[in-house]
């Protein structure tokens, strides 16, 4: 085992250059998962890593060994990939087994060891002597994560290994990727573009863009402190909303949050109020700090949620209303005049994109 | 805009029945999703209501008009497909322009109608492009100004969003409606995905196997479905269904997470029931409330905002939504208490499949927000 450590590493495909300069470290035994919209280099970091791709410039090092010139192979890395790389004339254990079997490191005894624990904790006990022909796809790559798993390669990778399987397939295998690691840990890096997957499986993720890794946390704070509008946006369904600012004497005011507040010591230009969704309070009647909006669109959301379209002020901003929220679940009606509240403690301010890591304070408070 | 009726209509091919006798009325200028699983037959719906086939039996009515001997040309329908089917020796603009400029509509207002459509879809600086140069997104972006732009009384979009990322989706859904609303004319949407169906949705037709399921206002069908399948097929994440035993006398349904009390409707054909409880009409017991069973965690996925949380209960699995802000750390294994908001779980009869009732209030009574 050991950390993966890039390097102002870069690949160009001719004028494109897919990744840019990128150094960062996967700790040792963390899941990292590489994720970003299509297009962001997230696969081809991920290749290079694998060493299925030379890259332009930087360097890999596995722990202390540099692995830049070094072919798959020698690299010690284990990968599962899109579509399950499966040798056919064999059964379940034995594909498991097969690279193990190569390995003379490992004891005849260990081998059958980690054979069995792969095979115990993704349940396929019933299909052990089954031949790979008569699985699903998802089976299938079931058998490719126990393979990956069980070789205890220094680095093991994942390329969208769900992206082919049926929904409920999708499910075995993320509860089947949660199951192993909880009993063995490893340093894996896994790539997706699905951010319920990330969220659900990453103990850290690495948000790429444009062939860069814009911010890596663990998920909460990814998802409550992005570091840019792009994360605020691109995690959460629908991403966070976005309102301009006012100056207002020494500070600023915002449509949909009454009160002022104290501008950032960088000043005010170019500044955006940011706030998810579903930390926006609705209400009909007019609370302390409320402002008026009206309900432009109303839909059924996630869990019977109604997803509110609401217009402050001339600014269009979206709002998470829970199926809890009374007896009668009623939501209000495409058309009605409500109140909200922004909580400025859920609140993250940007400047041309980017996070001002200051806290927000109000005005009045604050003098 | 059209209102659209269906009388009767059917559609057999030499072994299968795609559309069996499907009576619709889709209201004039609403935006109608018809949904269903891949081969419930909303896609020969469209294909039959544009013209390229004509039905085996019954009967469609454009404004009170049977339209059996009008031509597709004369239809006055607008299509988005499915693939972009954009014109690859043509720029987007003349891609865009073309059905407009077929139908005789002055240069001068095509320039106009396409500036704004690009301005709502954000295609303006592609334009001038062609179609090889443009991302996925960009395409159906195109194929969309391109379908809603034709001078129509009915737009027909067959699942447009398919294959397109998580965001792409999130925000061309966005602009879809933002397209709708400058549009004065009837909208049927088709698609397979529950929540792009919810999200879009003003009406909603439920399909499944050539049948209607129901229809009705989107709040209604979700929040008050009549049929077993509508609350299966309509809602993400999906429905727990599980088979249930009427005891008519004391007001009870048997199932593996107990004794639950109900109040029934008409319609029961035997005991042999099936309750339906939606992911958000579970959750964890009140304080001091003793829960219906207690199941142990076996995923939890993260939405983000919220959580899902599969629960095994015995012989059930059963799915959970919880807002993110309620879990403090749930891991694979973990004790996971059980209760129903009462009122919410539905009950139906097993042979018909009709509702017969609901499930009022069950000893664990849920943890409310």
């Amino acid at each position: 085992m050991a950390d993966v450590r890039v390097e102002g590493l870069r690949r160009e495909f001719g004028s494109l250059v897919a990744v840019k300069d990128i150094s960062f470290v996967f700790p040792e035994e963390a899941v990292t998962c590489l994720l970003g919209p299509s297009g962001c280099g997230k696969t081809t970091l991920l290749r290079m890593i694998a060493g299925l791709e030379r890259p332009s410039a930087g360097a890999i090092r596995f722990g202390d060994r540099d692995v830049t010139a070094l072919a798959p192979r020698q690299r010690d890395v284990a990968m599962v990939f899109q579509y399950p790389v499966m040798y056919r004339t064999l059964n379940v254990t034995e594909n498991i087994e097969l690279p193990l079997a190569n390995d003379r490191t490992v004891t005849p005894a260990e081998r059958r060891r980690r054979v069995e624990e792969a095979i115990d904790i993704l349940e396929l006990g019933d299909a052990r002597r089954l031949h790979i022909d008569r699985l699903d796809l998802g089976a299938r790559q079931k058998v490719a994560m126990g393979r990956a798993i069980a070789r205890r390669a220094a680095v093991t990778l994942f390329d969208e290994p769900t992206t082919n399987v049926e929904a409920h397939a999708k499910l075995a295998l993320i509860r089947a990727f949660k199951q192993l690691r909880k009993h063995v840990r490893q340093t894996i890096v896994y790539v997706t573009h699905d951010q319920t997957e990330a969220m659900t499986l990453a103990d850290q993720i690495a948000l790429m863009r444009d062939g860069r890794i814009e911010q890596c946390a663990p998920q909460p704070e990814l998802y409550d402190q992005p570091n840019s509008e792009f994360g605020g946006w691109f995690l959460g369904n629908p991403g966070m909303n976005f309102m301009t600012v006012r100056p207002v004497g020494a500070g600023f005011v915002v449509d949909g949050v009454p009160f002022a507040l104290a501008a950032p010591q960088t000043g005010l230009d170019d500044l955006r109020f940011g706030i998810r969704p579903e930390y926006i309070h609705i209400d009909s009647n007019r609370l302390p700090d409320s402002v008026p909006a009206r309900v432009l669109r109303r839909a059924v959301a996630i869990g019977g949620q109604h997803l509110l379209t609401l217009d402050v002020g001339g600014s269009r901003i979206k709002a998470k209303v829970s199926s809890a929220a009374g007896p009668s679940r009623t939501a209000p009606e495409v058309g009605a005049n409500v109140f909200i509240v922004c909580p400025i403690e859920h609140a993250i301010l940007f400047r041309r994109g980017e996070r001002v890591i200051e806290p927000l304070r109000r005005l009045d408070s604050s003098t | 805009m059209s209102r659209i009726r269906f009388e009767g209509v059917s559609k057999s091919y030499r072994r299968t029945t795609a559309l069996d006798r499907i009576d619709l009325d889709i209201e004039p200028a609403s935006l109608t999703v018809v949904c269903g699983p891949p081969g419930c037959g909303k896609s020969v719906l469209a294909r039959i209501l544009i013209g390229l086939e004509a039905p085996s039996a019954g009967r469609i009515f454009f404004d009170g008009e049977d339209i059996a001997q009008t031509p597709a040309a004369e239809r006055s329908i607008g299509y988005v497909p499915q693939s972009f089917a954009l014109f690859p020796h043509m720029s987007v603009f003349d891609n865009i322009a073309y059905p407009m400029a077929l139908q005789g509509v002055p240069r001068s207002d095509i320039a106009r109608r396409v500036d704004q459509a690009a301005g709502i879809l954000r295609i303006g600086p592609l334009l001038a492009k062609r179609p090889s140069q443009l991302s996925g997104g960009e395409k159906q972006r195109a194929a969309i100004a391109r379908g809603l732009l034709k001078n129509a009384n009915i737009f027909i979009l067959d699942d447009p969003l398919v294959g397109l990322d998580f965001k792409l989706r999130e925000s061309l859904m966005e602009d879809l409606k933002d397209m709708r609303a400058e549009i004065d004319a009837t909208f049927l949407y088709i698609t397979s995905d529950p929540l792009e169906a919810l999200t879009m949705a003003e009406r909603l037709v439920v399909l499944d196997k050539g049948r209607l399921v129901e229809a009705g206002p989107v709040d209604t069908v979700y929040y008050d479905p009549k049929w077993l399948r509508t609350i299966e097929l309509v809602g993400f994440p999906r429905c727990n269904v599980l088979p249930g035993r009427l005891d008519i006398t004391n007001a009870t349904c048997a199932t593996a997470i107990g004794r639950l009390p109900i109040a029934l409707e008409d319609g029961a054909t035997s005991p042999e029931a099936m309750v339906a409880i939606r992911p958000e009409d579970i959750a964890p017991p009140a304080a001091g409330v003793a829960p219906l069973g207690v199941g142990k965690v076996t995923l939890v996925e993260n939405l983000g905002s919220e959580s899902v949380v599969y629960v095994q209960l015995d012989e059930a699995t059963l799915v959970t939504t919880v807002p993110a802000r309620a879990l403090t750390s749930l891991d694979l294994g973990d004790p996971f208490p059980l209760a129903v908001r009462p009122g919410g779980p539905r009950v139906f009869d097993r042979a018909s499949g009709r509702r017969i009732g609901r499930v009022t209030s069950p000893s664990g009574e849920m943890r409310d927000g």
